[in-house]
């Protein structure tokens, strides 16, 4: 694990990106373009067990339920997202 | 063939033996097609197994060297004959677990690989499963089919890697012992010693695994495991919206509809209305529900609150009380009231299946 060099830290905004043919193909469809907030930093996790390669590395991203459907719950949704598909964004844009 | 059927959990007598028979039907192609085939077509490809080696091992082999001894129904009733499925069914699955990647030497698979062979990432690579219809006595004559099926290609395969050199019989005998071994529930070990030992629950909170490791129980290996505590304030519930990841290798196997789609795709649409309708588990609004969707390398399971009436009680009795739906936030760890009434009507308590790697 190697939590230094993860690029963002928990509270940090974020925004799925909408395709990334590169980046690791387990991103949820339903999270494609939703922004989301930083929940935890797991940096990379090497998991030999199930994977070949390191990926990039990997965050908890907290959703507002009302961000990811039509449900107006004040619940949430925490999915686990690599780097490679996020971006910062500004808070409150 | 003996074992406990792990998904139906608390089964006295059966009632309903559609559902029964049509939870195995699922249990079985999931097993076949996403656990089993990609496996031989793993091996397949690279030359560790072929279909010629299957075709030889075949031809030559006598029943009195079959590695697999199944048994046959204790009942000519449906009751008996549908225990007899699911008896079976665990048996096939401690079969794939047998010939699984930590036992077989040079079958250098990891998880992602199964993946992609069972075209999880593209669907032209999908293992198609088979559909089921007809009434009760017919499906029934179909699931005896598919697992002699089944079964003797599991058979051919173990005997082809043991021909190969791959495996050798005694190791796999010495592992298919321990795989039907009976040790207490993992998951009612860990969370009876949370409720007890709070420095063990801050430690399992703030460390997962290591904490296992600490306390001595089976700590698995799947990745990192973040355990997810429910408050008064906090209902906290576990999908895999890509497939069905989850902490396997110390709880067991899943309950059956977490695997399903309709769990798995309402879960994360509007997950209050989900749990009511599959569980009928009205979570108070005061409540936050937070939905954890797994879908990389963490594994998560639910630290579900003490139940009430549970005070003064031994870690072992409080193991009893830990369901595994409540580890998932799909139930409450039950009361002791609730566990005495399951026992008054001779319900067996529940003991998940060992899944396969």
């Amino acid at each position: 694990m190697n939590e230094t060099s993860s690029k963002y830290k928990v509270g940090d905004a974020v925004i799925v990106a909408v395709e990334n043919p590169t980046g690791n193909p387990r991103t949820p469809h339903y999270l494609r373009g939703k922004r989301g907030v930083i929940g935890a930093v797991h940096g990379v996790l090497e998991n030999i067990r199930d994977h070949r390669g390191v990926h990039k590395p990997l965050y908890t991203v907290k959703f507002d339920l009302s961000e990811l459907s039509s449900c107006h719950d004040q619940d949430s949704i925490w999915v686990d997202v690599h780097e490679e598909w996020l971006s910062a964004a500004r808070r409150d844009s | 063939m003996s074992g406990k059927h792990g998904h139906k959990p608390f089964e006295g007598h059966m009632h309903d033996y559609m559902a029964h028979v049509k939870a195995v039907e699922e249990d079985l192609e999931y097993y076949r097609a996403k656990r089993f085939e990609p496996r031989i077509i793993y091996l397949l490809r690279r030359g560790v197994a072929t279909f010629y080696d299957l075709l030889k091992v075949r031809a030559a082999l006598k029943k009195k060297d079959h590695f697999f001894q199944i048994g046959k129904p204790r009942g000519k009733n449906i009751e008996a004959r549908v225990r007899y499925l699911e008896e079976w069914l665990d048996e096939y699955v401690k079969g794939i677990a047998l010939v699984s990647a930590r036992a077989v030497e040079g079958m250098d698979m990891v998880t992602e690989d199964n993946r992609k062979e069972r075209g999880d990432y593209d669907d032209f690579f999908k293992i198609k499963k088979k559909d089921h219809h007809g009434a009760l006595e017919e499906r029934m004559a179909n699931l005896e089919q598919d697992l002699t099926d089944y079964q003797e290609l599991l058979e051919v395969f173990v005997q082809a890697l043991i021909k190969r050199g791959w495996a050798t019989r005694s190791d796999l005998e010495q592992r298919w012992k321990q795989l039907h071994e009976e040790r207490p529930w993992a998951g009612g070990v860990i969370v009876a010693k949370a409720w007890s030992d709070p420095e063990f629950k801050q430690a399992l909170l703030a460390t997962g695994r290591e904490a296992l490791r600490e306390m001595g129980v089976h700590q698995g290996k799947v990745g990192k495991l973040v355990v997810v505590e429910n408050t008064d304030s906090v209902h906290n519930v576990i999908v895999c919206t890509l497939c069905s990841c989850y902490p396997y290798d110390i709880l067991g196997d899943t309950p059956w509809w977490y695997k399903h789609e309709s769990y798995r795709s309402n879960i994360v649409q509007n997950p209050r209305q989900c749990i009511k309708e599959m569980f009928s588990l009205e979570i108070s609004p005061e409540k936050e529900v937070r939905v954890w969707d797994s879908t990389s390398d963490v594994r998560y399971f639910v630290l579900p609150e003490r139940p009430a009436g549970s005070e003064g009680m031994s870690e072992k009795e409080l193991a009893n009380l830990v369901t595994v739906d409540s580890l998932i936030g799909a139930g409450y760890a039950l009361e002791p009231a609730q566990l005495r009434e399951r026992e008054a009507a001779h319900l067996e308590p529940e003991m998940p299946r060992l899944r396969p790697d």
